[in-house]
């Protein structure tokens, strides 16, 4: 073959792959407001022309069910490296146009090459999930697929940050990659997460539900937990996905990058929070008012809203924020908020970013479903996440810090590296009225007026704990500032650590 | 996001906060080991027990077809078959009350 018909034949064979499941297939995604694989990696990820694509001549060897007879372009899965923002990325995003992106051998292969560069390269690992699911035709091998996949997952986490974005269905055995992996995003009406579909679940329990209500993408951001990153449209969910990985090194071994700082656009002073310890207020106005540019990206944003956890930067630098949210159930700790806090305290340590606890805490919630549900394992995870954890370990006291959920938001006791408190701090083992009742209750009772006495006793408690000079005495304080000096104080705080050990330290699994 | 804010009690202090839809579920007491009711729905093909007979865990009451699978249903206590409340080839739903049993 002469070379410019070797040249010409090449981009025949080429053009014919790129065109992925053909003219009828993409239609047919399109119509469902989905972008193709192509598209996504090309266009809403990468950096333009940074593309490297990898194994696109890849074929199947499957000679059962007639598919001898069918070349699958790709084998289903378009897959390779590129650039975010200029940063390096190992990218994969299965094409539901090609054989309804089902997993077979020679895709699974291809995604396995792909991890496994990412581990050698030390970059970040994003995966774009559109399938049917296990290729069916290819038995066993298909399953050997997926558990490859896992494999890799669990062995490159807290190594290289891993991000899954569900375009798609992602159903069956399928979810638990990206449930291995440290951030999933959804996407509403096109995202799909479940075990076993409506249609298993009618047969055996009877029940009518639809895909939305078992495993949308409003259901896995706000009911279940699984995704951390809720969207409306794919394009609003790669913005996202850009603005997470600026927050993030690209390994273990890297700090994340330092931007040029920028104040906040609304600062704090002195008079942020309500008089009454019992109204609400909301907690991300106070995060906004310290951080860079009043820039705060919320992690699981809809679930266990009772906490909030996210990225910020202070000082042009990354800091994961863990902060009680008052405004929803009192800003208790239960179950949920346990488990989410806890992980992302685990992936902030694994990637060498400070945290900052902010406490306003009435306590753990009470009740015979959080007993039930196991409060007493998942807080645990939450003392040994902060217990664990070697980045510098920022916390501010803002109001309520009662009890256990004191000890558990990131005390002293647990190794804070920096404690400060506001005024307001009120650290005692329990709210005054509570106090009051236990330690007087046989003086209430026998009191001429119960009412009376028992509000000068929890005024007396008031008085007594209902501040943070007791725990500064001890030194479990180190400062004690006004409100509107918390910004300056922090940054402070953190440049003392600024060269705090970084390396590979444990994985993220799953909470 | 404005929703509706109700007051919550912790340690004796009542919060004014947002209490999320299922987020203080009440307790349903104990199961009653007393009841044998179906775990998974599904269709009653045999029935190996009459009224009055004594059983014992272990035994087998009956068998509930779900699944494609025969499960053997057996008491949860030792005691007196009193009441069958199925019979052969009813199909029943998951948690429906199938046999009741007296304690020794």
């Amino acid at each position: 073959m002469s070379i410019m018909k070797s040249v010409n034949d090449f981009l025949a064979r080429l053009s014919s792959k790129l065109k992925g499941g053909g003219e009828i297939a993409i239609e047919k995604q399109r119509k469902k407001g989905k972008h193709t694989a192509r598209e996504r990696i090309d266009e809403l990820l990468l950096d333009p022309d940074s593309f490297l694509e990898t194994d696109l001549f890849v074929e199947h060897s499957v000679k059962d069910f007639g598919m001898d007879q069918k070349v699958l372009a790709g084998d289903g899965v378009i897959t390779g490296f590129g650039k975010v923002n200029k940063k390096s990325v190992a990218v994969f995003a299965q094409d539901f146009t090609v054989a309804g992106g089902s997993l077979g051998r020679a895709h699974a292969k291809k995604i396995t090459k792909v991890m496994d560069a990412a581990g050698e390269a030390h970059i970040p690992l994003i995966g774009i999930n559109d399938s049917g699911g296990a290729r069916i035709q290819e038995g066993v091998e298909s399953l050997c697929g997926y558990g490859e996949i896992f494999y890799r997952n669990t062995r490159l986490s807290g190594i290289v940050p891993q991000i899954s974005v569900i375009l798609g269905p992602c159903a069956g055995g399928a979810v638990y990659s990206p449930a291995l992996t440290d951030f999933v995003f959804v996407v509403n009406k096109i995202s799909n997460m479940f075990i076993t579909g409506p249609q298993v679940i009618k047969t055996v329990l009877g029940e009518e539900v639809t895909q939305e209500e078992l495993g949308g993408a409003i259901t896995q951001a706000s009911i279940t937990g699984n995704a951390h990153f809720y969207a409306e449209s794919e394009v609003d969910a790669f913005t996202t996905l850009k603005k997470l990985l600026s927050f993030l090194p690209a390994n273990s071994n890297e700090k994340p990058p330092v931007y040029r700082t920028v104040l906040p656009v609304n600062p704090l002073g002195d008079d942020v929070i309500p008089d009454d310890r019992k109204k609400a207020y909301c907690v991300k106005e106070l995060i906004r008012g310290i951080v860079d540019a009043s820039d705060f990206l919320e992690v699981h944003e809809r679930w266990a809203r009772n906490i909030v956890v996210g990225f910020a930067r202070l000082d042009g630098k990354t800091i994961g924020i863990v902060a009680n949210q008052p405004r929803v159930l009192a800003g208790v700790l239960d179950v949920n908020a346990s488990d989410k806090a806890a992980r992302f305290i685990r992936f902030c340590d694994s990637f060498n970013i400070p945290l900052l606890t902010m406490v306003d805490t009435p306590g753990y919630l009470p009740g015979t479903d959080q007993e039930h549900a196991g409060v007493i394992r998942h807080g645990a995870k939450l003392l040994y996440a902060y217990s664990e954890a070697t980045v510098p370990k920022m916390t501010l006291i803002m109001r309520k810090a009662y009890g256990g959920a004191y000890i558990a938001m990131c005390s002293r006791h647990l190794g804070a590296t920096f404690v400060t408190s506001w005024p307001s701090g009120e650290i005692a083992v329990m709210g005054p009225e509570g106090a009051a009742n236990i330690i007087y209750r046989r003086e209430i009772a026998e009191a001429d007026d119960p009412e009376a006495f028992r509000k000068k006793k929890v005024d007396e408690y008031e008085e007594k704990f209902s501040n943070p000079y007791v725990a500064a005495k001890k030194g479990y304080i180190d400062t004690i500032i006004k409100s509107s000096m918390t910004r300056e104080t922090f940054i402070k705080a953190l440049s003392v650590t600024d060269s705090f050990e970084i390396g590979h330290k444990h994985g993220n699994i799953p909470l | 996001m404005e929703s509706k804010l109700n007051n919550l009690n912790i340690d004796g202090t009542e919060y004014l906060t947002e209490i999320p839809k299922g987020s203080l579920k009440s307790y349903e007491g104990m199961p009653d080991l007393s009841e044998v009711r179906a775990f998974i729905p599904g269709s009653i093909v045999d029935i190996l027990v009459s009224e009055g007979d004594r059983v014992k865990p272990g035994d087998i009451l009956l068998l509930l077809e779900a699944m494609k699978m025969h499960n053997e249903i057996c008491p949860g206590i030792s005691g007196i078959v009193s009441k069958l409340h199925v019979s052969k080839g009813d199909t029943v739903k998951k948690d429906q009350l199938l046999v009741e049993i007296s304690g020794l």
